[in-house]
């Protein structure tokens, strides 16, 4: 087949497409459904700027068809935004300044929910793993860092750890 | 320069493994089959343009990691590495795949690539070709009329070419049962830590004591396949490990392997630091019992 109908949640939305099965996910969000907060990096699955979540995994979506995606649930960066207001980690990396072209952002942010999702309370050396497929081509990688760090303190639910929430204060 | 964008193809989405052989019966060498598509989807990106790809999405029951301590290690043709990562008993029965796993690309490509699809690459550079090759196994291949087994050793005949015909299907790798006293290790060179190897290399041995009774040195990037040492695997069978029969390993690989000059590395630099990688894979593995 060269098109197929397809169903795709999106950010709790359901869209109902007719896709070329040679369009890739990526290119569905963005030139079809006109969701451009997802971006276009390298095109070959190395720099994570395209990185959705399917089904709560984390995946470069400039790597499949989105002809195989029929029935998935679809999460890009604007899906964690409530009616407008920024979630905790949208708000973390605004308040740390982790965005300086900001190009990589949409991607860090859905990694980062992917990360805490796993692992509410990550190392520095896990959430630098768990980012390791994301590129920031600026090298603001200290300040991702801090703010992946502080929106996993902030979380909805989370009992802040006093002894560690201070020391990082009074640095 | 590339487009980066796909070119024109027929997608083949089958329901079942029936259908998808049948669909491999008739179109054979017209097809490339896709599991997670890391590779397949890059290559159709630059240079491949093949009439049909075929999915395996829609194809039920191949995403399984089963391990039985009697029968091995179980992996399903659509099992991903991070399906593979989820299995502790990967970790504690096969190191060295868990640990290629674990430093295989990116956690997105981890969730996406396949297991068997990194085996069918059959790429020089493969992360967990190598240390499956060091484990040893056997590949089930399912056609309309039947399946057969391909022992790992036999299973990559040149560069990107593997024994299964157009008209196979690749459906599960299986590893043996772990022996008593083995134990195993993957090392691997890279520039930046998702990037490609420059060097790897995976040792499986069998201990009795500090007699090592059985072998397998396993190395990539050093010939058009993923490469087994087996002259300096004959060195160590039924020999103690001791720092000078170590010290003649190192001597021993660089005599075995056919490296390249690449965008990685130098075919020199290969060649000089292989005996050591190997050196250290094995102390690895001797110090994790």
């Amino acid at each position: 087949m060269k098109d197929a109908a397809i169903t795709l949640h999106i950010n709790g939305e359901e869209h109902k497409l007719n896709v070329a099965v040679n369009r890739t996910l990526l290119e569905v969000l963005r030139d079809q459904l006109g969701m451009t907060e997802t971006k276009y990096g390298c095109g070959t699955g190395e720099c994570g700027a395209c990185t959705v979540l399917v089904d709560d995994r984390a995946i470069n979506s400039c790597l499949a068809l989105a002809a195989t995606m029929d029935g998935k649930r679809i999460t890009t960066a604007a899906g964690f935004a409530h009616f407008g207001e920024l979630n905790h980690i949208q708000q973390a990396f605004n308040d740390e300044a982790a965005i300086q072209c900001g190009y990589c952002t949409p991607g860090m942010i859905v990694k980062t929910a992917s990360l805490l999702a796993k692992n509410p309370d990550p190392t520095e050396h896990e959430i630098r793993h768990a980012l390791e497929g994301n590129i920031c081509r600026c090298t603001g990688y200290e300040k991702i860092v801090k703010a992946v760090q502080k929106a996993a303190r902030t979380a909805p639910g989370r009992t802040v750890k006093a002894d560690a929430a201070c020391q990082e204060v009074a640095q | 320069m590339s487009s980066r964008i796909l070119p024109d193809f027929d997608l083949l989405l089958p329901k079942s493994l029936a259908e998808a052989v049948e669909l491999l019966a008739t179109h054979g060498q017209r097809i490339t089959v896709m599991a997670g598509g890391t590779d397949v989807l890059v290559a159709m990106k630059f240079t491949q343009s093949p009439e049909y790809v075929m999915s395996l999405d829609g194809i039920p029951g191949l995403g399984y990691v089963v391990f039985d301590a009697a029968k091995g290690l179980r992996i399903g043709a659509k099992a991903t590495i991070a399906d593979l990562l989820a299995q502790p008993e990967v970790k504690q029965h096969y190191p060295a795949l868990w640990h290629a796993a674990e430093i295989f690309a990116t956690g997105q490509v981890r969730n996406t690539a396949t297991v068997l699809g990194n085996l069918l690459r059959a790429s020089p550079a493969g992360d967990c070709s190598c240390a499956i090759y060091a484990i040893g196994g056997k590949l089930i291949l399912q056609r309309t009329d039947g399946r057969r087994e391909v022992d790992i050793d036999d299973f990559w005949l040149s560069y990107g070419v593997t024994a299964r015909e157009p008209d196979e299907l690749a459906i599960e790798l299986v590893l043996p049962p772990p022996a008593i006293g083995a134990r195993s290790a993957f090392k691997r060179m890279t520039r930046t830590n998702d990037d490609l190897s420059k060097l790897n290399v995976a040792v499986q041995l069998e201990m009795l004591g500090n007699t090592c009774v059985e072998a397998r040195f396993a190395m990539g990037c050093v010939a058009p396949t993923p490469l087994r040492l087996r002259n300096t695997e004959a060195l160590l069978k039924g020999r103690e490990i001791t720092a000078e029969l170590l010290a003649r390993l190192v001597e021993s690989v660089p005599s075995e392997i056919s490296p390249i000059d690449d965008k990685r590395s130098t075919a020199e630099y290969r060649r000089q630091v292989s005996g050591v990688l190997l050196k250290r894979a094995i102390e690895e593995a001797c110090s994790a019992a």
